[in-house]
């Protein structure tokens, strides 16, 4: 059978061209002729610039000569930017004649908007006819599959759970120990890891966050530890350069956590995973993780959060920790050590119980809760204190009141290059493309500049005490 | 020792008319491990000349020198802008964010039939030796089987060398094949914990002898002459020599022609044209000759990994001029002590007068060249310590 198979493509770096590179293999051994069409230059046979009606009538075109065609799909991929409702539908529908116009089309769903803000808008309806003209629409858990089924309105027998891992091959050769010499580990330690693209939704600095609480239980009678986190922006966007630059500072600011930021090739992803003794995925929102299968490959203990698919995809799989929230992400951490588990101090301790809290009422009440907030985001806010010795919770709330004007600024990036219209969106990306080289270490300065400001503040009034620190925010 | 398996070359182009130190290199090692009975693929593109990528072979498998040769369409599907404009930024050494990286590299010559070849046949070979590391080839095939993968790095003291993009392959392929000191002392401050390496150098043909009178006869060469040979371009130093030699050759008077051969376009200065004498694309013969008849051989590229011209040049006895800037050369030069470094233009001209006026001075100078090739760089010992590498390295 002659397969097309649309998809970002190695050796560009991208989960989903991992993935992909995978399957390929697998279809290809089956005995199929299979060609590849990735968004952009890549190892793929062909490429397209996919985003837009015009990359989807431009697929049209293509997709006639295959008996197949299988999609790895990602909106990101195909639909334009600011998705606003009728951009969205017109996407869609272009797509969907692309699909029609093909023999057979699959689609393996990495992620997808749902729409359910807007269950009656243009975009749901158009999204309706562009997942009907679909064959076989493949996700990774039965979550999923419901939830796709509930907003599109599918023939449940046409959504199919396949195994996420299941074309994966291991990419590397070494072992535990050769893995650690060349990535310059200490044997001895208990090696956490935190792998793969640095962005908000990844949530690395919750690890960061509880790998730091560990220290506060001062740890060292327990075994020797790290938290090492690897990856690279996904997008050179400020965005996400601004969260690399946070998770660097907070790194700092964090002993025992080692930042390694860098391209990182499949082997040198899988060499990691070696190295570790338990990999730490403590995601704000994702469907499903290529890295939960990528560690089982490799028997690694995995603590992963109870977002999206996750919990599902890794089932009842051995050496898994689902967890809640950031307690729960602490209390994995310690237990991986084979620590006891106890209350950290300061602000992470436990909230009192509801009816504690009831007994008290009224405006005191309100404002021991101020309070608790205030110590407990002051302590996480950088994994810890900011200073050697463990500030007591008023410091901590009095340094969370003198910053509180300067984190109220929004870091400043770039604005967006998107635009309804694609000639703009592309005037945009050239202007941006040809100004960089003079803004952005502008915008960079600017955001560390902001960090380091809100770091100096907040050290000054914990050193300075509760009520110094207080008076001087306050008029 | 016998060859124990089947093993692949990749050069980014093959054939007799190809010229760059890199491909030479890796044919000749192809070559020789066939002489040692191993069984020996090569997979390389259907282009000839690097700067078009233009597919003047027929893709397919050909028997050629007594082995595989898989070729495969090289694929420029872009102008290149983008790779040009982030090119800029990176020989600048502005810092080059890892999404642009990636569009660089891909941004340019590709040749997807051989990352599927290798995705899907890659374990059929016991090793893939690729090179140089910042060729596409090199760079996606040593992705696709890096427990495999042995570099012939070729790493120059460049911006590339630094950018993140290569350090998988610089910590993870199976082996890297270094060429000189100076490239293995780069390797240890590009990365700290490099990939198993092996400083194997590099082999050069030894001529039995030298006809520099018939050289002349043929190519109607009268007087006294330097000479450059490979890539007539600006990364090679090219463009700089020619200005310096003009310059020099103007003020100093000096007798020499300056006789080039190899690829690219040469644009001598203007009024000078009648000074610069362009043979194109020679024979192994006549370019030995042609080492043996010049006055001396400039060698003007800052970034060489090896310089096998310049081995090639003391085998026939004749001094070398190099840019001190390539501390391959330079190394070469003052280890072997038959060679002249230059910082500048004023020092290229002096090092020039210097052997237009001492011309039996400068053939004294030269003469431990050759003793300093042939105990380090002949063929069948650079090919023991790559072939000992290599059982090392890959598995049975």
């Amino acid at each position: 059978m002659r397969i097309l198979v649309v998809t970002p493509f190695p050796p560009v770096r991208d989960g989903i061209a991992a993935y992909a590179v995978q399957s390929v293999k697998a279809l290809t051994a089956q005995g199929h002729d299979v060609e590849v069409l990735s968004p952009g230059p890549s190892a793929a046979h062909h490429h397209l610039q996919l985003v837009g009606p015009r990359g989807a009538a431009a697929l049209a075109k293509r997709v006639r000569a295959y008996d197949r065609v299988v999609v790895q799909f990602h909106p990101e991929f195909f639909y334009p930017l600011p998705p606003t409702p009728w951009a969205w539908a017109a996407e869609s529908l272009a797509l969907a004649a692309a699909f029609r116009a093909a023999r057979e089309v699959h689609v393996v769903v990495h992620e997808i908007d749902y729409l359910d803000s807007r269950p009656h808008g243009p975009e749901r309806a158009a999204g309706r006819l562009l997942w009907g003209a679909v064959d076989q629409i493949h996700v990774h858990t039965e979550r999923e599959r419901a939830d796709f089924v509930r907003a599109f309105g599918v023939r449940p027998d046409r959504v199919r759970v396949t195994d996420h891992g299941g074309d994966f091959t291991p990419a590397t050769r070494h072992d535990r120990a050769s893995a650690r010499v060349s990535l310059g580990l200490p044997p001895e330690e208990h090696v956490f890891l935190s792998i793969g693209f640095i962005q908000q939704h990844k949530g690395f600095d919750r690890a960061i966050a509880a790998f730091g609480a560990l220290d506060e239980l001062e740890i060292s009678d327990g075994p020797p530890a790290r938290l090492v986190v690897v990856g690279s922006a996904r997008q050179g966007d400020a965005a996400n350069v601004a969260y690399v630059d946070k998770l660097r500072a907070q790194g700092e600011q964090t002993p025992g956590v080692d930042l390694r930021i860098g391209f990182v090739s499949d082997e040198l992803f899988d060499r990691w995973l070696v190295a570790a003794d338990t990999v730490v995925l403590p995601y704000r929102s994702i469907w499903s993780s290529s890295v939960l299968e990528r560690a089982a490959l490799y028997g690694r203990d995995v603590v992963i959060t109870d977002v999206g698919g996750l919990a599902q995809q890794a089932g009842d799989r051995d050496g898994v920790t689902v967890v809640a929230d950031d307690d729960e992400l602490a209390a994995a951490l310690r237990a991986a050590l084979g620590l006891t588990d106890r209350a950290p101090t300061g602000g992470s301790a436990a909230w009192p119980a509801p009816g504690e809290l009831d007994e008290s009422g009224g405006s005191d009440l309100r404002e021991r809760v101020q309070e608790q907030v205030r110590t407990r985001a002051a302590s996480r806010r950088r994994g810890g204190p900011v200073t050697g010795a463990t500030p007591d919770p008023a410091s901590l709330a009095a340094a969370a009141a003198a910053t509180a004007p300067l984190r109220q600024l929004h870091p400043m990036a770039n604005p967006s290059v998107a635009s309804a219209s694609v000639g703009a969106g592309l005037l945009k990306k050239v202007v941006r493309r040809l100004t960089a080289w003079q803004y952005d270490p502008l915008l960079h300065q600017v955001n560390a500049l902001q960090e380091a400001a809100v770091r100096a503040v907040e050290q000054s009034a914990v050193q300075a005490g509760p009520a110094r620190a207080v008076d001087d925010t306050r008029p | 020792m016998t060859g124990p398996g089947k093993i692949a070359f990749v050069p980014a182009r093959y054939g007799p008319d190809v010229i760059g130190g890199a491909e030479i290199v890796l044919a000749t090692l192809a070559q020789g491990f066939r002489d040692r009975g191993w069984e020996v693929e090569i997979l390389t593109s259907c282009a000839v000349d690097h700067f078009s990528w233009e597919n003047v072979r027929e893709p397919g498998v050909t028997e050629e020198d007594g082995m595989t040769v898989r070729r495969f369409p090289a694929v420029v599907s872009t102008v290149g802008a983008e790779r040009a404009v982030i090119e800029a930024e990176i020989m600048a050494g502005r810092p080059t964010s890892l999404v642009d990286q990636q569009h660089w590299i891909n941004d340019g010559m590709r040749m997807p039939d051989l990352y599927h070849h290798l995705l899907h046949h890659g374990a059929d070979y016991r090793a893939v030796v690729l090179g140089p590391y910042p060729f596409w080839p090199a760079f996606a095939g040593a992705q696709v089987v890096p427990e495999r993968a042995v570099l012939l790095t070729c790493l120059h003291d460049e911006p590339y060398a630094y950018l993140d993009l290569f350090t998988p392959a610089f910590t993870g392929a199976a082996g890297l094949l270094l060429l000189s000191p100076p490239e293995h002392d780069l390797l240890h401050r590009v990365v700290e914990r490099p990939a198993p390496h092996a400083l194997t150098g590099c082999g050069v043909e030894v001529p039995g002898t030298y006809d520099p009178d018939g050289f002349r006869e043929k190519y109607g060469i009268t007087g006294r002459f330097v000479m450059y040979a490979g890539r007539r371009e600006g990364a090679k130093g090219w463009e700089r020599l020619l200005e310096g030699f003009a310059r020099a050759t103007e003020r100093r008077g000096l007798p020499f022609t300056l006789v080039t051969m190899g690829s690219g376009e040469v644009r001598p200065p203007a009024g000078f044209e009648d000074r610069v004498v362009d043979l194109g694309k020679l024979s192994t013969t006549d370019r030995d000759n042609a080492f043996a008849a010049a006055d001396a051989y400039l060698q003007p590229s800052a970034y060489e990994s090896f310089s096998r011209t310049i081995m090639e040049a003391w085998l026939a006895g004749t001094p070398v001029i190099a840019n001190a800037a390539s501390a391959v050369v330079a190394d070469h030069c003052r280890v072997s002590g038959a060679g002249l470094l230059y910082d500048d233009d004023l020092e290229l001209e002096e090092a020039l007068v210097f052997v237009a006026e001492a011309p039996e001075a400068a053939a004294a100078l030269a003469r431990p060249g050759r003793d300093y090739v042939l105990d380090r760089y002949q063929w069948p010992d650079v090919l023991d310590r790559v072939e000992a590498a290599l059982l090392e390295w890959t598995p049975a």
